[in-house]
């Protein structure tokens, strides 16, 4: 009786600060953001022709964040498969994401990181955690830090739980969520937003578990993706329908735009997008509608001005270095024999 | 009992021993070896001591002299510093004081400028070590308090004693900027500064855009060699560097300005606006090509404005010119920029000649900053001697060693404690011998800049907290972790059963007739005519 008792108090004390917490409002000062500086991961991973509409989702989104402001830098672009040299195009050299064939996303300064079969669940998973092979140049490297905010943004073919990369291999949900985890851990990003388009995209939000991370996805499990449509004279889908409402609303963006990442969610509604876009929330701790859609898609990059240099008075002269040796005796080299006589015995 | 019977019974026992002989190749032998051999592999690690980490609570003990002309003074002092510094846990002050001889005092009275007063003290005391500072009364002053770029401050008596303690607090030990060092957020001076590495790639590019219009009189190789290289000299202790320089020619910006007419030889000037700069930065960006360096590139650059658009004046955030005696800015943890202006007459001539010493000083300036070098405030009745050469003062060698030693410790202590609960969390990270190698280095250097920081062995604690902070980010992203990354454990089944599952259910099957056997027990039922 006395325990029934308890537990009973012990639930209505429980209820009152379930009360509490909530009627805390955030102080204004958490909406800030306090990243430094603005990173994009951009994946399409499928290959082959009819799935260039997938590569010219990630190109579109690359032109976007570009123009948005991130730099070239700081875009990892993977593209599977390189739809602009594929013998089937009509138009070579160009990558369209629309049948009016206005904006060709494969202009003269794409800088693609990771490109063919380089783009690997591996690759992708070594990209996130850093864990690249050491010979591995820093543009293809993901070198963020504890002020970094990183767009994600993953196309290609899904299903419940996966990612299908270059038709063969997949990227399970968990291998993704732990890759966020181990870059958490090492402090290496501030806050995550992951945009993924694929058929039953929520599916590869739903095992995150790391903080700071809005997601957005093109589909709830069980639905698919569609695309938007296609343009005659290439003859296949060129873009995908989430996609191309999510370009509609950035091409109204600019750097010094007040758009919040709540009209970002809402983009693309079911009646257009046939597909109900899924979005993950509670990981982030701000309230996207009081967040700026340039902490993501734009680059803060902040400026100091010097008034104060160094009034030098003489010319240092650096003191040499002795070990710089110029005298080096060049090493001989000469060419092999072309045929090894020196091997076979002359019997002259 | 029948001949049949027995050759039965002796058929059983062979037909029980061969399965026995199964159940004990495959169960009893096969399935720990098959347990132990795909086992993801992983070393000892010494997780208690990893767990034991407490990345608050690091201190660096220094020295410090009070040398006054009589003990009052020197005693006083000395309990107001004891005082003042006791509530920092970050530093630890170990104070000494002394009497200065009367030879001394006499002729630091004797000398009119600080700079002899300086050698003075020199002569005596011994100023070159690193941790070690020296407070010196001298009656002569006309500030409270004079810095200069030894590791000594001067101080005139007992009244000067809270302008000592703010310059010694905002300028000699920073222990708020220590405190942001050790601390899980980034303070405004992190925020600033490269994070701690082995080395840095400082690249200088002169951006030429129109070479065509105007030649430029620049030796950039030998400005970097001679100022950069000299001033980095100065840190070897801390970082490798690896400078260059290059030309950039052709890379056009259009700053989108208009000429604005004012009073001077040009009669104009053209508004570099403040939200145009970070946009220069990333059109540099596309061409300084600092990524075949594998080292963090300090960038620094120096852009020629073309003669249509000079002068260019730079605008700050409110729309304010900046009047200053060159139009620079820098962006933290990326680089510094200097517009070069020609003048009216040098763009007649077609010849524009910068004027080195007030660029490099510039270039010194930003690169202090990007490295960690804090600003100096302006403290009320103390005077800092300005800085007049390329070498930084020996205090602000001292001050960045703390910070950095600090920094790499407590960063070092996370990567470790990260990976130590990753290990928990996620089964498939495999730790071969060289991470495990890597681990127990990082472990001990750990403990070794740990005692050092106590013991006030400043060098020393920042060659081990570097080697610890190395040895555990190389542990952290080592590929080699990522070795089962398309074996997880859930389709580990997916690939054995298949496999094993038809092998072992007559295996298993049979186990229930073996043990009938083995108690004794008869496996068929006497069938009865």
């Amino acid at each position: 009786m006395l325990a029934n008792i308890k537990k009973v108090f012990s639930f209505v004390i429980l209820l009152f600060t379930l009360n509490l917490c909530d009627a805390v409002e955030i102080p204004e000062r958490f909406q800030k953001s306090n990243h430094t500086n603005n990173w994009a991961v951009l994946v399409d991973t499928s290959r082959f022709w009819f799935n260039y509409r997938h590569v010219a989702n990630a190109l579109s989104i690359y032109r976007s964040v570009k123009r948005l402001g991130i730099p070239d830098s700081q875009i990892i672009l993977m593209i599977s498969d390189d739809m602009a040299c594929n013998p089937r195009n009509p138009r070579p050299a160009t990558v369209f994401n629309n049948a009016h064939e206005q904006i060709n996303v494969y202009g003269d300064d794409v800088e693609v990181d990771y490109r063919g079969y380089e783009v690997s669940v591996e690759s992708f998973v070594r990209l996130l955690t850093g864990r690249v092979p050491p010979d591995t140049p820093r543009s293809k490297r993901l070198l963020t830090d504890e002020g970094s905010n990183i767009l994600i943004y993953l196309t290609g073919h899904g299903g419940d739980g996966f990612l299908k990369f270059q038709d063969s291999e997949e990227i399970t949900s968990q291998e993704l969520a732990d890759a966020l985890e181990q870059m958490w851990q090492k402090r290496r990003y501030n806050e995550i937003f992951c945009i993924i388009d694929t058929c039953q995209a929520s599916s590869m939000y739903e095992k995150f578990y790391s903080p700071n991370i809005l997601a957005t996805a093109s589909s709830l499990v069980g639905e698919d993706s569609l695309s938007h449509h296609v343009d005659s004279a290439i003859g296949v889908y060129i873009i995908d329908r989430y996609t191309y409402y999510v370009l509609e609303f950035l091409e109204n963006v600019n750097p010094s735009s007040k758009k919040t990442m709540s009209e970002f969610l809402a983009v693309c509604p079911k009646k257009v997008c046939i597909s109900t876009v899924g979005v993950r929330r509670d990981l982030f701790k701000r309230d996207p509608s009081k967040v700026p859609i340039t902490d993501f898609f734009g680059s803060v990059r902040r400026v100091i001005i010097t008034t104060d240099p160094i009034d030098i008075q003489e010319v240092p002269k650096r003191r040499k270095n002795i070990s710089l040796n110029k005298t080096k005796v060049q090493e001989k080299r000469e060419y092999l024999p072309q045929f090894p006589m020196h091997l076979v015995k002359t019997t002259v | 009992m029948s001949k049949q019977d027995s050759k039965s019974i002796a058929d059983e026992a062979n037909r029980m021993w061969a399965s026995a002989s199964f159940v004990g190749v495959l169960i009893v032998i096969g399935l720990p070896l098959w347990w132990k051999t795909t086992e993801v592999y992983r070393v000892a690690l010494p997780y208690d001591e990893i767990n034991a980490f407490n990345t608050e609570s690091h201190h660096i003990t220094t020295d410090i002299t009070v040398l006054a002309n009589d003990e009052l003074t020197a005693a006083t002092i000395a309990e107001l510093l004891k005082k003042e510094f006791e509530q920092y846990d970050v530093i630890k002050l170990n104070i000494k004081q002394q009497i200065l001889s009367e030879d001394l005092q006499q002729t630091l009275d004797a000398v009119a400028e600080e700079q002899e007063a300086l050698e003075e003290v020199a002569a005596t005391f011994d100023t070159s070590l690193h941790n070690a500072f020296y407070v010196v009364q001298r009656k002569q002053l006309f500030q409270d308090v004079w810095v200069g770029t030894e590791r000594v401050a001067f101080f005139r008596d007992t009244k000067a004693a809270p302008t000592l303690i703010e310059a010694l607090k905002s300028w000699i030990y920073e222990p708020s900027v220590l405190h942001g060092a050790r601390s899980e957020t980034a303070d405004a001076a992190r925020q600033v500064r490269f994070p701690s590495g082995e080395g840095f790639h400082v690249v200088l590019s002169v951006v030429h855009p129109k070479p065509q219009a105007m030649k430029v009189d620049f030796d950039a190789a030998e400005a970097v060699e001679d100022y950069i290289g000299s001033f980095v000299d100065e840190l070897t202790d801390l970082h490798n560097f690896t400078l260059k320089s290059q030309w950039l020619h052709l890379l056009e910006f259009n700053f989108q300005t208009n000429e604005v007419p004012e009073a001077s030889l040009w009669g104009r000037h053209f508004p570099a606006r403040y939200e145009r700069l970070p946009l220069l930065l990333t059109r540099l960006e596309e061409r300084a090509a600092t990524h075949v360096s594998d080292r963090p590139a300090l960038n620094l650059a120096l852009y020629v404005a073309p003669c249509d658009v000079a002068p260019l004046a730079m605008y700050d955030a409110d729309n304010n010119r900046v009047m200053s005696a060159v139009q620079a800015f820098m962006s933290p943890k990326w680089g510094g920029v200097v517009l070069g202006n020609p003048t009216k007459e040098e763009c007649e001539q077609k010849l524009y000649t910068p004027d080195v010493k007030l660029i490099m000083g510039t270039f010194i300036s930003q690169l202090r900053k990007l490295l960690g070098i804090t600003d100096k405030e302006l403290i009320h009745l103390a005077h800092l001697e300005p800085l007049r050469s390329v070498v930084p003062r020996r205090w602000e060698l001292d001050s960045l060693l703390r910070i950095r030693t600090l920094e790499q410790v407590t960063s070092a202590e996370r990567s470790l404690k990260s990976l130590a609960k990753l290990l928990g969390e996620i089964s498939n990270i495999v730790i071969n011998d060289e991470v495990g190698a890597s681990i127990n280095q990082a472990v001990a250097s750990i403990h070794s800049a740990r005692r050092l920081m106590t013991e006030g062995e400043l060098l020393a604690a920042h060659h081990h907290a570097q080697q610890a902070f190395l040895a555990a980010d190389s542990a952290f992203m080592e590929p080699s972790l990522l070795a089962l990354l398309y074996f997880p454990d859930d389709q580990k089944y997916a690939i054995y059963i298949p496999l094993f599952l038809p092998v072992m259910f007559p295996v298993i099957l049979s186990l229930k007739n073996l043990l009938l056997w083995l108690r004794g027990k008869p496996l068929h039922k006497e069938k009865t005519d």
